[in-house]
This record gives C-alpha cells, sequence and structure tokens, in this order.
C-alpha cells in the first residue's frame, strides 16, 4: 500500500520497504505470521504484534533475516487514518498481473493519495506525482470519477487552472467541497499556491492529531521495552 | 509540478507501464543493495514514527565503510 504501490503508479522508483493493509480476522493473522516466519522476520520496533493495537490504528514493524529478503522492512496495518475499512480499499484495490501471471494487489491510487496525506514531508510530493501520473495516464479517457478525483487531488497550480478550464461544470460542483477550485478560475496562479500549501498543513495537523494519542502510546511501550517489561 | 514540467527521466518513467516499473524498480533496488546501500529507514523528525534514540543520521551513501570527506557548497 505504500512505496511499492507508488512504483506502480509511477510515483516512486524503488521502497526500502514492503507496508501492508491487511484485513484483520483471526485466520489472516495466522497466515500472515506464518508468512512473516517463513521470511524469518521479527518485530524490530513497537508495538508489539497485537490485533487490538492494531485495530487502534497502530503499525507494527517487522525486519527479515536471511534469504533473499534479508534486512527488508515489512510494517503492517489494519486501519488507516480517514479510509474506509478493509473491505471497501480492497473492493476498490486495483490488481496488475506480471508476464508470468503473478499479481499484485494495491490500494487503488484514490486511497493511496488519501494514505499519503501525512504529516510527513516526503510524502506530498508522491501525492503530486502519483495524480499528475493518473492524469497523465488517463487525461485522455475523462469519466465523471476520474474527473472527480483530479479537481479533487491535483496539486499543482497550472493543472488545477487547466482542469477548470477543461471541466468548468464540474470544477464549479466542487468548489463547496474544495474552495480554492474557485482561484482556478481567475487564474490566479500564486494564490492558488499559497492555498495549496494551506491544505497541507490542514492535512498534517489532522494526521498529528490522529497520531498524538497513538504516540504516547509509542513512548508508554518503548519505555516498557527498555525496562524489560515489554512482550513480544 | 505537471508532468510537462517534470525531468525527462520521469517522464519516461511515468511512460513506462505499472509492471515496467515494477521490474525496473528491481533493478534499482539490487543496485542500490549492491552499492551498500541501507534498508534502515531514513531518519524522519515529522514522521509519528521516528524515534531520536534510535534513529541515526545514517552511513554516508547508505555503506557502513564510506563517510564524507568533503560536501559541496550548499
Amino acid at each position: 500500500m505504500g512505496g511499492q504501490a507508488c512504483v506502480f503508479y509511477g510515483a516512486a522508483q524503488f521502497s526500502k520497504d514492503v507496508d501492508l493493509a491487511l484485513l484483520a480476522s483471526e485466520e489472516n493473522f495466522s497466515r500472515l505470521l506464518a508468512a512473516l516466519g517463513e521470511l524469518n522476520a521479527k518485530r524490530i520496533a513497537v508495538p508489539r504484534f497485537d490485533p487490538a493495537l492494531l485495530a487502534r490504528g497502530h503499525a507494527v514493524h517487522f525486519r527479515c533475516q536471511g534469504g533473499e529478503a534479508d534486512g527488508l522492512r515489512v510494517d503492517v496495518m489494519t486501519r488507516l487514518r480517514d479510509l474506509p475499512d478493509f473491505a471497501v480499499l480492497w473492493a476498490r484495490r486495483a490488481t496488475i498481473q506480471d508476464e508470468d501471471g503473478a499479481t499484485f494487489e494495491i490500494l487503488s491510487v484514490e486511497d493511496l493519495v488519501q494514505a499519503k496525506k501525512t504529516q510527513r514531508e516526503k510524502d506530498w510530493p508522491m501525492i503530486d506525482a502519483l495524480v499528475e501520473g493518473h492524469y497523465r495516464a488517463l487525461g485522455g479517457e475523462p469519466t465523471p470519477e476520474r474527473v472527480a478525483f483530479w479537481l479533487a487531488e491535483s496539486r499543482t497550480p497550472e493543472r488545477l487552472i487547466g482542469l477548470a478550464q477543461r471541466f468548468p461544470n464540474e470544477a464549479r460542483a466542487q468548489t463547496s467541497r474544495r474552495p480554492l477550485l474557485r482561484l482556478a478560475f481567475s487564474g490566479e496562479s500564486e494564490a492558488l499556491r499559497t492555498a495549496l500549501d494551506a491544505e497541507v498543513r490542514l492535512e498534517q495537523a489532522k494526521d498529528r492529531a490522529y497520531w498524538a494519542p497513538l504516540k504516547a502510546e509509542f513512548e508508554a511501550f518503548r519505555r516498557a521495552e527498555r525496562e524489560g517489561s515489554g512482550t513480544a | 509540478m505537471t508532468f510537462e514540467e517534470m525531468p525527462d527521466e520521469w517522464q519516461e518513467w511515468l511512460e513506462l507501464t505499472p509492471i515496467e516499473r515494477f521490474r525496473q524498480s528491481e533493478k534499482i533496488f539490487a543496485q542500490y543493495l549492491a552499492i551498500g546501500g541501507s534498508l534502515d529507514p531514513d531518519p524522519d523528525p515529522t514522521s509519528p514514527f521516528y524515534d531520536p534514540e534510535t534513529s541515526s543520521t545514517g552511513a554516508a551513501y547508505g555503506r557502513p565503510g564510506l563517510r564524507v570527506l568533503r560536501r559541496g557548497p550548499v
């Protein structure tokens, strides 16, 4: 769902880890732990693997040891901020098949963009590239859903101004949800840039607020592990 | 940055199919490891997972045996 998905969509060239969004079920957890066992993966950070912690939004971090995957980190989550349950994400996923028939199930680009709206500065250029890549690939085949996505998520003044000219009715209909689109009609690049920056700051503040209680828990888990009372 | 403003390398990357990108990415990843690239996360104080006690600035160019002797002006 993370960097590897960004590679498929063209927003990254490689990723140093694998991020998995997982269906939270007992059977699935057993399969995950068996797969991690085959990779000799060990947990490398707090929190411990606990479905209740995953359900609260925590990520569990593993590192593979030995074999072809030696050193590779695998991060697992079952809940993502401002994204629907796994069943919805799964229904909307993209499936890519290679020449040998192997399939890769990845977050839809819309969900990946939402997942990347974090407090981390490095995620925002990724969103730019995801949306721009999508528009580049499918701009010649607009559908109502695609137009809505481009208008909702494009992050460059030039693209927004172009979209407002190309799809004025759709853009007008979205101004209540994304007020900065009004600036696109008047072609105000600098004002758009400022408004886009404000959008980023707002989302980052939301993400910080979401993570604040989880970070407080991290700290408690770290202290417990350092004091030797943490459990695997 | 719009597609038209992207450097040629990125434009070419976006022109590949998803599977072509995945295969290229595997090669880049292998090269990265071959030159000693680290799989540790880059220290990122803006990440909720950042732990200042366990994060380091990382070895120069990712390889423990290398160190920076001279940096550019910026």
